[in-house]
């Protein structure tokens, strides 16, 4: 008798669990495919932005190389997973560069910011940018990624 | 064909616009143009930045919106991390 609540309150619980499951199970699945889709548009917008030698590149190394449009001798190099970007000077990694956009994008969208910022209005992406140094850099274990 | 891409979480959303019917007076091509301008304004509104992209040359930043563009992609407001 004592038991009673105990089991009322296991059956709820049971048929509560099997009634939002599925639901549940249902709108994780498409948020799944929703972002799946979003990044595949993505990939193609950054495939549209690149020459066909900067996406292989990309694909290939892990990276892609930006030459600075006001810096001689500068190159960023943004990575694949939108991590931190490495600037070489004149071949040498010289710091990193810390930039994410405030809203959501996808990964791939990421990269093609970066390009793009760099490209069209690099002074106000730098005055943006968190500035790490070499040091920092090496404790990421950044230079050893970038070796390749 | 002008193209707008606004990146959005769900992938760019893209606002398509044909510069010489619109020019010729075709109506829909004309509302085509409004909307693109449109979104623009909207995205630029929410600090987000706008490149001119032409084939083979570097982005260039614009803050109008231009219907002579071959493509426009807009970038969401940036920050360090």
């Amino acid at each position: 008798m004592g038991d009673a609540p105990l089991l009322a309150a296991a059956i709820g619980l049971l048929v509560a669990g099997l009634y939002l499951t599925p639901g549940l199970a249902c709108a994780l699945l498409a948020r799944y495919r929703e972002a799946q889709r979003a990044g595949r548009r993505a990939e193609a917008l950054l495939r549209d932005l690149l020459t066909p030698t900067e996406y292989a590149r990309l694909t290939t190394r892990g990276y892609l190389e930006v030459r600075s449009p006001s810096y001689p001798g500068r190159v960023y190099r943004v990575p694949r997973d939108g991590g931190i970007v490495v600037v070489y000077q004149n071949g040498r990694a010289v710091g990193g560069l810390c930039v994410h956009a405030v809203e959501p994008i996808p990964v791939p969208d990421t990269v093609a910011m970066h390009k793009l910022m760099i490209e069209g209005a690099e002074a106000t992406y730098l005055q943006r940018a968190n500035h790490l140094s070499v040091g920092a850099l090496c404790r990421y274990g950044i230079g050893f990624v970038y070796e390749r | 064909m002008g193209v707008l891409r606004v990146m959005t979480a769900g992938g760019d959303r893209a606002v398509k616009w044909d510069p010489r019917r619109a020019e010729a007076g075709d109506l829909e091509a004309r509302a085509a143009i409004l909307e693109a301008e449109r979104v623009f304004a909207e995205a630029r509104a929410r600090g987000a930045t706008a490149f001119r992209v032409t084939t083979d040359q570097p982005a260039r930043r614009i803050d109008r919106f231009d219907p002579e563009a071959e493509q426009i992609v807009v970038v969401p407001q940036v920050a360090g991390g």
